[in-house]
């Protein structure tokens, strides 16, 4: 599904990643551990589009460059990034926009876009599931959201528009121990042998809950070691110092 | 510079040797100053002269005669309507409301109107002004439905100059929601200046919202004075994009202890339009509250300008006052002029005002874009949520969702 070759990406004339490798295949959960300023949320951006890098390498998603495509191109085919500080946005209901984005990524793929009703109906089940309260979606986006409310917002995004890959940015920071099961939950319940999952996290706690099938440490800007699940719980005891 | 106006009191018929005699002393004040500029303290960041002088090779005045304009009135919420042609009172309809409540008359040029004796523009208004109307509200008449007033221009107005006054009463304890509707898309310049002279007595309410459906080249100029008795409340609501210029210019008299004011203003400019609004807030009486919030979007080469002033007299104790505007500048040819003034003489009172431009946040596009939408949409979004926020304050029904709709329109183009 992705295939990362020799990812090199520099913002700001500073050189972040540096020949990084990974291929995620469906059905996979994929997790990318290291420690701060290692390069994990860059990857994110770099995966997402975001404008401002530099990069060299090549990024291949179902067999195209994701070189070519923007930031929303990418969101329609089916790649999600899950924010580690999603944006608060004043004035935009969140119920409109969750119905224009489902409905941009719809009609990219040349399906029937929903009505109101449609809609609403479709948004109440997948909230109910995530335990979102209705009221929020009538509010502003994200705006006066605590850290769970906006992950869980995140959740119920990723559950609407039904990524092939999704990417999770630190989902588990700022969340306490029951909001990190129902994003937990969230998650499980939407995998699936068609898609696949990039979990971006310093912590080995989210792991606890979304078991990965392959675990990668990164560091400076590269991936130095892949393992299994285990090799994650090895790096909770022992810190990233003794691997890099 | 190039003579590029010529106004002639004897275009005006039927005038008494009094009135015209009047009318020239005020015609040779406006011809002595002439069109504003920046040298005007009021118009510190416009040369209008200059403006003018650019678009217009010779403004006239006229005498219109009254016609007939077949209406297209709005469908989305019931409502009364006045509708002026060219500043004239052409027809009226109150069906929601009992008759013997409302006053409505063609302007009484016997009245004495109040303006601003340093204003060349009031004193061009008081030379040629001819149409106009007087609408009263009686005592404890609170009006059932909005009323809108439709105005209209006609298409012979290409280099010429409409003046008109108005007046509005309310008396003790009666209420009105006022619109002010321009749908015209008229693609010759001409230019509309009026007066208008607003009485709130006490316990009463006025809305008064300014918005438009098309684009047109109309140079618009409102001055608008008005007196509060007490426990009264003014509310405005500005959403007048799509003129080719338009100055605002709102005086609030608080002459009474308890009153309340609130101007909101969300403009959507581009091309070369420039929209300006002008407040001057007088608390001359304590407790009274007044608030601004003021947003413009700016494309192109548009200009916003927000000048408002809030003074408070030594006996205007417990006044509570605020202003912020903020503008968002999308290109780099675009300009917003802020000059927020306070001028306090009392010493326990809640004042305070602030104002930021900068241009729009990419994080929140690229976030935009991350679920699908594409980049053109997210900046409405964007652009949306920061200009409807202004209606927060509004009471949810079917005209705020007509507002709403309006405001999507004039950001999505027409």
């Amino acid at each position: 599904m992705l295939h990362i070759k020799n990812l090199e990406a520099t913002i700001d004339k500073k050189h972040i990643l540096k020949g990084l490798n990974l291929s995620i295949k469906p059905g996979e959960v994929h997790a990318i551990m290291g420690p701060n300023g290692s390069g994990k949320s860059t990857l994110a951006n770099v995966l997402s589009g975001k404008t401002g890098y530099e990069t060299k390498g090549q990024i291949q998603y179902n067999g195209e460059s994701l070189n070519d495509l923007s930031t929303e191109e990418r969101a329609q085919k089916g790649i999600f990034l899950a924010f580690q500080y999603p944006l608060e946005i004043p004035g935009v209901n969140t119920n409109i926009f969750l119905r224009t984005s489902l409905n941009s990524v719809l009609k990219a793929k040349g399906e029937k876009e929903l009505d109101t009703l449609t809609f609403l109906k479709l948004i109440k089940e997948k909230a109910a599931e995530l335990g979102i309260d209705e009221k929020f979606l009538s509010r502003q986006l994200n705006v006066g959201f605590s850290g769970g409310e906006k992950k869980k917002n995140e959740i119920l995004q990723m559950k609407l528009l039904q990524p092939k890959l999704s990417i999770l940015d630190e989902t588990d920071s700022g969340l306490d121990i029951d909001a990190l099961r129902i994003v937990a939950d969230g998650v499980n319940s939407y995998k699936n042998t068609e898609n696949a999952f990039l979990i971006i996290t310093h912590y080995q706690r989210l792991l606890d809950y979304i078991k990965p099938d392959y675990v990668h440490v990164l560091s400076n800007g590269k991936i130095v070691k892949t393992g299994s699940a285990d090799l994650g719980m090895q790096l909770e005891k022992t810190g990233y110092k003794n691997l890099i | 510079m190039k003579q590029f106006y010529d106004f002639k009191i004897e275009k005006i018929k039927n005038l008494s040797s009094k009135d015209k005699n009047l009318r020239k002393k005020n015609l040779e004040v406006f011809n002595k100053n002439g069109f504003p500029n920046k040298k005007d303290e009021d118009w510190k960041f416009t040369d209008l002269n200059k403006i003018l002088s650019q678009n217009f090779k010779n403004i006239v005045n006229k005498d219109f005669s009254l016609k007939n304009k077949k209406l297209e009135l709005i469908k989305e919420f019931e409502h009364n309507y006045i509708s002026l042609l060219n500043g004239k009172l052409i027809s009226s309809n109150f069906s929601y409301e009992e008759k013997n409540k409302i006053s409505l008359e063609n302007y009484n040029y016997n009245n004495k109107i109040i303006f601003d004796k340093k204003n060349s523009l009031n004193f061009l208004n008081d030379a040629l002004a001819t149409g106009g109307f007087s609408l009263e509200i009686s005592k404890n008449y609170k009006l059932n439905k909005p009323l809108v007033i439709y105005n209209h221009f006609s298409n012979s107005l290409k280099e010429t100059i409409v003046n008109y006054k108005n007046l509005i009463i309310l008396n003790e304890n009666s209420k009105l929601n006022l619109i002010n509707y321009v749908n015209e898309s008229i693609q010759e310049n001409f230019m509309v200046n009026t007066i208008e002279n607003i009485k709130i007595k006490k316990n009463s309410s006025l809305s008064n919202i300014f918005i438009n459906n098309s684009k047109c080249n109309g140079y618009f100029y409102k001055y608008i004075q008005s007196n509060l008795e007490k426990n009264s409340n003014f509310e405005n609501y500005l959403f007048s994009s799509g003129l080719k210029f338009n100055k605002i210019d709102i005086v609030v008299n608080f002459n009474e202890e308890h009153s309340k004011s609130s101007i909101f203003s969300a403009l959507n400019l581009n091309n070369n339009e420039h929209q300006e609004i002008k407040t001057r807030i007088n608390h001359n009486s304590p407790h009274c509250q007044s608030f601004q919030k003021i947003k413009d979007v700016l494309s192109d080469e548009s200009k916003g300008v927000y000048q408002g002033k809030i003074f408070v007299k030594n006996n205007a104790q417990k006044t509570d006052a605020y202003q912020l505007s903020r503008a968002l500048i999308l290109d780099g040819n675009a300009e917003f002029d802020a000059k927020p003034e306070l001028e306090i003489y009392a010493d326990d009172v809640k004042c305070s005002h602030g104002s930021t431009s900068g241009s729009i946040d990419l994080n929140s596009i690229h976030y935009l874009k991350t679920r699908g939408i594409p980049e053109k949409e997210a900046y409405k979004m964007l652009i949306n949520g920061f200009l409807i926020e202004t209606l927060e304050k509004l009471a949810e029904g079917k005209l705020k969702n007509f507002l709403i709709k309006k405001l999507e329109r004039q950001i999505n183009g027409y």
